[in-house]
């Protein structure tokens, strides 16, 4: 890949969140480099217009962690940031997330909607997601996933967005998050305790907010959020506010935060990636491992499969749920990004392996045995994400184990649907299964 | 006149009309040139193939030579010279535990081995688990429907053989210091001759248990069916010493 210096520019957004930020260790490493779970994955959430849960005890910079990429990423101050929030709570409604009734209006007997802050920003922050009722949860589903808002008879589309939640470890206070909303997310990534001695040094500075925050800018952007134009022709005028923000930081912090042109291009790019053939093939493996079952046809939360399948080794044995068709593309989606800030020209099966278990971690339903057979284990990670890199590591040894042979039997399936008379390759692997039957409905 | 929009037309172009089934899933494998490799599990499937030969080849020419006519009687001599003939093809032979339940339920599949004689049969297999490189060795011989005789002679020090299921007759016969522990029950003549070691049989036992058995111990889960005459050692059923005891006449309920 041609490095545009986007990738530099990028690297020191991600440099000085974590020199002046959000100070905490480095937890994971792709092709040597060590970095930030948490900085990174918010940062390529913000790039690539994804959905990321931040999990973590309470005070360990869930919230503030996304604040600052997307101050820094979107160039919006912070108290506007913090001003279009959305905080969970039971009373939550949807006049305060979504949109009210103009009341001026209404009186008028005119109907009309005044949006809120969160609905017009592309930078979306919902506060403990799981503190609001699973009923209230419905009520941001759509937007979450489209980026359309709803509101009477009215609706805005969001053509920019990227969305970050925050959860709490359960307590008291908290609910489940619906299937459905869980699955919206491309990843989940947990916001860390710093270690002691950063956490010490956290607590002796004063606060580091201030440095992202322009009173001018934020009452120039509230002014043209309140206004009544139409959010067409607010969004011009939201960017060169923050355009003109983005200056400023680039002058007082020494740091190049990135306009709306640079973050279509970094998404252009991005877009050209391809999966290589192993990073294919891979991928393939593990949606086949969530997704397949012998007995019932396809992995249902409703159907257990019994000891005693064939394939009673393979990940289907230890799952509950089947894989959404959003894995797939949060998988690609998140490959593409990373592959792009290290400079690759391909999605290679590292790439893959780095954020699959941040993809896949709060969308498998392990089965209550699995749970309780590894629940104590010595770990570094929350228990999900621990659960998801072992099943990485896992396929991954299958798949060094015949990557070979399953790449011979998806290039039989490619021969077959392009006319030739071959038979599709046998394997111990579901996913030879599946390329047969692919196959046979192509025959039939 | 009718002019053609250009964003309208390449975005046209861009949905595909075609029927789902006619999509390639796998179109970005076609320049993927096909070489028939082996995977890691044939070559396991092939290698473990070639030790089974080699054990059922060994079990052929034991029978050829020790049970010519197909009859084969137990007595003293005729399990000494079997267990020798077995021993002379078993150390030739690099197998592990798991071959050796293989070839249990090899046995009972006359297509691949041809003639299960109990008596050759069972002292084969002990001679394959005391050769065996493992010191534990695991038999689930529970969905076998033969029950094996002679399982267990012979078992040396050292050694621990578990059988999952039955046994037949005989089993553990001239125990030389090992640990057998049968999962089940085992048939008459258990622990003859034995000279040290332990057997542990969970279910019942049948009769003659301890024929001449020169030490050692044998503990019996469920009921003793009948002593033999024992002339040093110890027997426990269900906890319980029984010999030395009060029992004195062998194969009497007592």
């Amino acid at each position: 890949m041609e490095a545009n210096g986007y990738q530099k520019q990028v690297m020191e957004i991600y440099q000085f969140i974590n020199d002046h930020l959000y100070f905490n260790r480095p937890d994971i490493e792709i092709k040597g480099e060590r970095y930030n779970s948490a900085i990174l994955f918010s940062l390529l959430t913000g790039l690539l217009k994804g959905k990321e849960l931040i999990i973590g005890e309470p005070g360990l910079g869930k919230t503030t962690s996304a604040e600052f990429v997307c101050s820094v990423v979107y160039q919006f101050p912070l108290g506007v940031i913090w001003g279009s929030e959305v905080s969970g709570h039971p009373e939550q409604t949807e006049e305060k997330i979504i949109g009210r009734p103009d009341l001026g209006k209404l009186n008028r007997g005119e109907e009309d909607v005044v949006w809120t802050n969160f609905s017009q920003i592309p930078v979306k922050i919902v506060d403990e997601i799981n503190r609001l009722p699973e009923t209230k949860q419905s009520m941001i589903l759509d937007g979450v996933d489209r980026g359309n808002w709803e509101y009477l008879n009215e609706m805005i589309i969001n053509d920019e967005y990227c969305l970050f939640a925050t959860a709490n470890y359960q307590d008291g206070g908290t609910n489940t998050i619906i299937a459905p909303l869980v699955d919206r997310f491309d990843g989940m990534v947990e916001s860390r305790y710093p270690g002691a001695n950063l956490s010490f040094l956290i607590g002796k500075m004063r606060r580091k907010d201030h440095i992202l925050r322009h009173p001018k800018f934020e009452k120039e952007l509230y002014r043209v959020l309140k206004s009544k134009i139409t959010y067409e022709k607010k969004i011009p005028k939201i960017e060169e506010i923050c355009n003109a923000f983005g200056d400023y930081i680039q002058e007082a912090l020494n740091v190049k935060p990135l306009q709306r042109q640079d973050r279509d291009q970094i998404r252009s790019d991005m877009e050209r990636l391809e999966l290589d053939l192993d990073a294919s093939a891979f991928t393939r493996m593990i949606l086949t491992e969530l997704s397949f079952c012998d007995v019932y046809g396809q992995k249902r939360i409703v159907e257990n499969c019994e000891e005693g399948c064939h394939y009673t080794g393979y990940l289907c044995h230890q799952i509950k749920n089947c894989a959404s068709n959003r894995l797939p593309t949060s998988i690609r989606l998140y490959g593409q990004g990373l592959a792009w800030l290290l400079g690759d020209s391909e999605i290679d099966i590292e790439h893959v392996k780095s954020i699959l278990p941040y993809t896949l971690s709060h969308r498998i339903q392990w089965k209550d045995e699995v749970l309780s057979q590894k629940e104590r284990a010595k770990r570094d990670d929350p228990f999900p994400i621990f659960l998801a890199k072992e099943a990485v590591k896992m396929v991954s040894q299958r798949y060094r184990e015949q990557s070979e042979h399953l790449k011979d039997a998806l290039a039989i399936g490619s021969k077959i649907f392009q006319g030739e008379s071959l038979e599709p390759l046998e394997g111990d692997h579901p996913l030879y299964v599946e390329i047969k039957k692919d196959v046979n409905a192509r025959r039939s | 006149m009718k002019t053609v929009h250009p964003q309208k037309k390449s975005l046209i172009d861009s949905v595909d009309s075609r029927p789902w089934a006619t999509k390639n899933p796998f179109e970005e494998f076609k320049t993927f040139t096909f070489q028939k490799t082996d995977i890691p599990l044939d070559q396991i499937i092939q290698s473990n193939e070639i030790v089974m030969d080699r054990i059922r080849w060994g079990y052929e020419k034991l029978l050829e030579e020790e049970a010519k006519e197909l009859v084969w009687m137990v007595q003293y001599n005729t399990i000494i010279k079997a267990y020798e003939v077995a021993e002379k093809y078993i150390k030739e032979i690099d197998y592990s535990a798991e071959d050796i339940e293989d070839f249990c339920f090899a046995l009972e599949n006359t297509h691949r081995v041809p003639y299960l004689i109990p008596g050759p049969a069972g002292v084969y297999i002990s001679a394959l688990c005391n050769y065996a490189k493992e010191e534990e060795i695991v038999l689930k011989l529970s969905e076998l429907k033969t029950e094996i005789n002679l399982i267990g002679f012979r078992l040396p020090k050292g050694k621990r053989l578990s059988v999952e299921g039955d046994t037949g007759d005989f089993t553990g016969i001239g125990l030389e210091g090992g640990e057998l522990v049968v999962e089940g029950n085992a048939k008459n003549w258990t622990g003859a001759g034995m000279r040290s070691g332990k057997i542990v049989v969970k279910k019942n036992i049948g009769l003659h248990t301890g024929e001449w058995m020169m030490g050692g111990e044998i503990y019996v889960g469920g009921r003793v069916r009948g002593l033999g005459n024992i002339v040093e050692g110890r027997v426990f059923e269900r906890e319980k010493l029984i010999y030395p005891g009060k029992v004195r006449y062998p194969n009497l309920y007592y």
